[in-house]
């Protein structure tokens, strides 16, 4: 397996569609730490499900687009190799970004594991999904046919798959201004608090104004083949004065409209629950002292 | 692909495959067998070394992910072992010798609180610890317990190896503190 530094978008580009890797045999890789497990899963160059064996990884980890974290006065772009443990310590950035990053795996993932990996990898527990959804992330895609945005909510199409292309590149993701102007807050629930993979993941966004939910938006991740919007929730909640009653509406709204299925870390119906609970506290956490 | 990086404060430079692990790399080319392998897929933190002071599961890294970089293991950890980091001038060409070398006051910690057990565990431990000392002088309890979440210990429960790093970020401060003034006159 050819392993590939690549420092800029054009040459990533290039070696991921190079004749020595036709047919989606090439691998992006930026932090490694989702694609070395599956990669040692399948022995060595196979990706499990049935997928073609990996030819060659193209490192994106060290391209400075890809490194770029800048806010001014259009929004927020993060690019794709930031790491999370830059986004865990960067207490600037809205808080459920924050706290998605620092739910993730250990110090020494997040030392790794990047922003844009974990999106890519596309789990439905990565508790960076939720909270990309949640403040209206636009995700900026290359091809060497040019560029496109994705909003995050239409990036995930199954479990560990996405509107991704052969060979298409993930840049950076694209926040309005206007999502850093409200609060917002990420809440996840694990069998510890290191190392743990959510069993529910939820987070939500919301813009108040004089005690009402002016503008909202919430997500929630392992309670369905992707992160989900909890649009039934946010109906209910939005333009209503905020209460503690509301939240628990709200939460209950939201276990209703979740699709989540048994599985070895959790049952369906306690998913339900965690959903409308984590929902309740992340609710009273943006909207406490507002 | 010709690698290129610094270990322990020594310029290394070796020909192997780039999707090797760096785990292998260490332990099978340089014979740096004191990082260890438990789990093999970045939960237990055995294998942790610090990649430019973060610490990093050497089983999930790229061996490509070395090139340009500063790797610390735990034979580096040790002043005397070599060049550790912050300190620029190492003799030259001065081999390694761990076993006459003096202890970094986390491992000094560590042996005086009987923070080590079978001992697996204990060079990532080290590690960990010091990529938090580094940042935090003085942390809290929660701060450590934290910093260590990725090091996964089946003999202490902890409760000493906690004891342990809250013992040697009081001496590193000691001798930040007497150290401090003597380093001004030099």
């Amino acid at each position: 397996m050819e392993y590939l530094l690549a420092g800029s978008v054009e040459e990533a580009l290039r070696l991921a569609g190079g004749p020595a890797v036709r047919g989606g045999r090439a691998r992006y890789v930026a932090g490694g730490t989702d694609l070395a497990v599956q990669l040692l899963q399948a022995d060595g160059t196979a990706l499990p499900g049935g997928g073609p064996a990996v030819e060659a990884l193209v490192d994106v980890s060290r391209i400075p687009e890809l490194l770029r974290l800048e806010s001014g006065p259009e929004g927020l772009r993060i690019g794709a190799s930031v790491l999370l443990q830059t986004l865990a310590r960067r207490e600037e950035l809205p808080a459920c970004l924050v706290q998605g990053a620092r739910a993730i795996g250990s110090p020494q993932i997040r030392a790794l594991g990047t922003l844009g990996g974990n999106l890519c990898n596309a789990s439905p527990c990565g508790d960076t999904l939720a909270p990309v959804i949640a403040l209206g992330g636009r995700l900026v895609l290359a091809s060497p046919e040019g560029r496109r945005e994705v909003p995050a909510e239409e990036f995930f199409t199954g479990p560990k798959a996405t509107v991704l292309r052969p060979g298409e590149l993930l840049i950076e993701v694209r926040f309005e201004a206007r999502a850093l102007e409200g609060r917002s807050a990420f809440r996840y629930i694990g069998q510890r608090q290191g190392q743990a993979i959510s069993q529910v993941n939820v987070a939500v966004w919301v813009r108040g104004s004089s005690g009402r939910v002016a503008e909202i938006r919430a997500a929630a991740g392992s309670v369905a083949p992707t992160p989900v919007r909890l649009a039934a929730a946010e109906k209910l909640l939005r333009g209503r004065a905020w209460s503690e009653e509301l939240g628990r509406e709200a939460g209950w709204a939201a276990a209703e409209e979740v699709r989540p299925i048994d599985d070895v870390r959790a049952p369906a119906a306690y998913r339900r629950l965690l959903t409308a609970a984590l929902l309740r506290e992340a609710l009273a956490e943006v909207t406490g002292g507002s | 692909m010709l690698l290129s990086f610094t270990c322990n404060g020594r310029p290394v430079r070796l020909e192997a495959a780039g999707s090797m692990r760096a785990l292998d790399v260490l332990r099978d080319l340089l014979g740096l067998t004191g990082t260890k392998e438990g789990c093999g897929r970045g939960e237990c933190g055995a294998c942790t070394i610090l990649l430019d002071g973060s610490p990093v599961n050497a089983c999930l890294l790229f061996a490509a992910k070395l090139q340009g970089h500063a790797v610390l293991t735990v034979e580096g950890l040790a002043p005397a072992a070599g060049a550790s980091s912050g300190t620029g001038g190492a003799p030259a060409g001065a081999p390694a010798a761990p076993a006459a070398a003096a202890l970094h006051p986390l491992q000094e910690a560590f042996l005086e609180e009987g923070a080590v057990q079978c001992g697996y565990c204990t060079p990532g431990m080290l590690l960990s610890a010091k990529a938090l000392l580094d940042r935090v002088p003085r942390p809290s309890d929660a701060e450590i317990e934290e910093a260590l979440s990725g090091n996964l210990c089946r003999c202490t429960g902890y409760a000493k190896i906690v004891k342990a790093v809250q013992r040697a970020a009081q001496a590193l401060e000691r001798e930040r503190a007497g150290a401090g003034p003597t380093g001004a006159l030099q």
